[in-house]
């Protein structure tokens, strides 16, 4: 069988989190709201209205523009796209063709072996959201609730080679979006929309065959699946000597299957021209300096300066660096702690990664701040307390808001390292067990764990472990 | 510039309208006669001049992001030919 290599690229549609709609002032977020409660003259399509541009949304897109590394342009113009679909009430969607936002740009995936895969994008603009149609009975019914929320369309070049790139160029694009805080990029709800255009060819090859283009695709999982199962189809299709045509696919989440669309006879004549009711649109280079200043440091970034600056493994450095506020989190607690980074990392990936899922909270949420994270791993190096006690600590700072040092002082949680005190329950805890003597001294040497344990239990976890430990081989030697 | 009968039946299509043939060869004529028209424009060398695309000043005109109450839906369905379920109702689609 020859061997392949797929050719992918994804078109995605991003819905920013503005208040408002795009040329109007209803709503842009309808989310569980009633069909038809947020709209008006302008986005319903009333002759008469004319649209005013949203700010935000303008500033929102040159956001996600200059993290894409594209050129935002001085001047663009919004266009008609002329088209007839009861879900747009204008008979047009206001959309940019020939004057995009912006051109140019592009992702860099990290592959694995330090090598990047890097993801060309074709197309970034604004547009708007057309509305939803349903099928009753029949009929049809709409709710032009959608129309008219501002979208930024992102297609990439076909640059992608494999179902995973594919899953992976969305993880990274959702992450960047929530990051920059243009979108709320949850895929369930809409908010990012992805269509994929998949070819084969053989490996090395530099032509492009037919593509298929694959809709409906709503999670990151069902892209990777819905993408694999598609290549295997092509190359099945190549290797029994068929071509391939181009075929428009719809994802079918329950039967995990691609069924085949009605197919395009003719590609559509959408009849662009200049939107006539809107101005020219004008980026100063004031106005883009003053929105650039708010770019943070992207995750990948990030990702990379804390694998070299703190020394961290490839994999913590991914997983603190999912979520911006977490990163800050850990910078501030690494900052704060002033020692060994990687031990700021595990008590993050382990214990309050743990508390954050349990609690369904962000680490800015937290009340267990950066210092006081710092102050309790600090009490366990400098041996006042155990690491049982730091680990219940989290949960008590998190419940009270109180500094670990006073809720140590209070609650007496100093770990005892008192020979004599650990000394004398030692003996109690061997005078009581006569039987488990015994068989430690008859060679079971497993048993030492049950006797340090019971001596915890005792002193209620504040005995030092290695202590107690210690003091118990000595006794049970005699 | 001539338009044949095909291409003014694409133009109408594209604007969903429907011309008898009658209709289709009176507009054949004055949609030539008005390209032609306009294709005197041609005549002069544009090269050097940049396309305008709106007289007034450069200066982007934007809204800041307020909402602002939107029309109740049974305002809005009062333009509705039919409603139900205060949505637009309309024939099914074919695809």
């Amino acid at each position: 069988m020859t061997d392949y290599e797929a050719v992918i690229g994804l078109e995605t549609h991003i819905q920013l989190n503005t208040l408002t709609k795009i040329f109007c002032a209803c709503k842009a977020d309808s989310w569980n709201a009633a069909p038809n409660t947020n709209i008006c003259p302008v986005c319903s399509g009333l002759p008469g209205v004319l649209p005013v541009l949203n700010e935000k949304a303008v500033e929102k897109a040159m956001l996600l523009a200059a993290a894409m590394h594209a050129q935002i342009q001085s001047l663009s113009f919004f266009d008609r796209k002329n088209y007839f679909y009861p879900d747009l009430p204008k008979g047009y969607q206001i959309s940019m063709y020939e004057a995009p936002l912006a051109t140019g740009g592009y992702l860099d995936l990290p592959l694995p072996q330090n090598e990047a895969r890097r993801v060309r994008i074709a197309k970034l603009h604004l547009e708007e959201d057309a509305g939803k149609t349903k099928n009753a009975g029949g009929k049809r019914l709409i709710d032009f609730n959608r129309c008219g929320v501002p979208l930024v369309e992102m297609v990439t070049s076909p640059d992608l080679r494999s179902a995973e790139e594919a899953a992976q160029y969305l993880t990274r694009l959702r992450q960047l979006l929530r990051w920059l805080g243009v979108s709320e990029a949850d895929m369930e709800k809409g908010h990012l929309r992805c269509d994929a255009n998949v070819s084969i060819r053989p490996r090395g090859a530099a032509y492009l065959n037919p593509k298929t283009e694959i809709k409906n695709v709503n999670s990151i999982d069902a892209v990777r699946e819905a993408v694999q199962k598609e290549i295997e189809r092509q190359a099945r299709e190549m290797e029994a000597g068929h071509t391939i045509e181009s075929w428009t696919l719809e994802w079918d989440e329950d039967s995990g299957k691609l069924k085949k669309m009605r197919s395009k006879e003719t590609e559509a004549d959408y009849r662009y021209f200049h939107e006539p009711d809107l101005l020219p649109l004008h980026i100063s280079e004031e106005w883009k300096k003053s929105i650039l200043t708010a770019l943070p440091e992207l995750p990948l970034e990030r990702r990379q300066r804390f694998v070299t600056q703190y020394g961290l493994p490839e994999y913590d450095a991914d997983i603190l660096t999912a979520e911006r506020s977490l990163s800050d989190y850990y910078e501030q607690t690494v900052k704060a702690y002033g020692g060994d980074p990687k031990k700021v990392s595990n008590w993050l990936m382990n214990d309050v990664l743990r508390m954050l899922n349990e609690k369904g909270m962000t680490a800015d949420q937290l009340r267990l701040l950066p210092a006081h994270l710092a102050e309790i791993i600090r009490l366990i190096d400098e041996g006042v307390i155990n690491n049982a006690t730091g680990k219940s600590l989290l949960e008590k700072v998190q419940a009270s808001g109180e500094t670990p040092a006073a809720i140590v002082a209070r609650e007496g949680l100093a770990k005892v390292s008192d020979d004599a005190a650990i000394r004398s329950i030692c003996q109690e805890v061997i005078a009581e067990n006569p039987a488990e003597v015994e068989n430690y001294r008859n060679g079971k040497a497993t048993l030492m764990g049950w006797f340090v344990g019971q001596v915890m239990r005792k002193m209620r976890g504040k005995a030092d472990p290695n202590l107690a430990r210690a003091i118990l081989e000595e006794l049970l030697a005699q | 510039m001539r338009l044949t009968i095909e291409e003014v039946k694409h133009i109408a299509h594209l604007a969903r309208l429907e011309l008898s043939e009658d209709e289709l060869q009176r507009f054949t004529e004055q949609l030539s006669e008005i390209l032609d028209y306009a294709a005197r424009l041609q005549e002069l060398d544009t090269s050097h001049i940049l396309p305008t695309s709106s007289v007034l000043p450069p200066r982007s005109m934007l809204r800041p992001d307020e909402v602002l109450p939107p029309l109740s839906p049974e305002e809005i369905l009062r333009n509705a030919a039919a409603s139900a379920q205060g949505q637009f109702k309309v024939p099914p689609v074919l695809e």
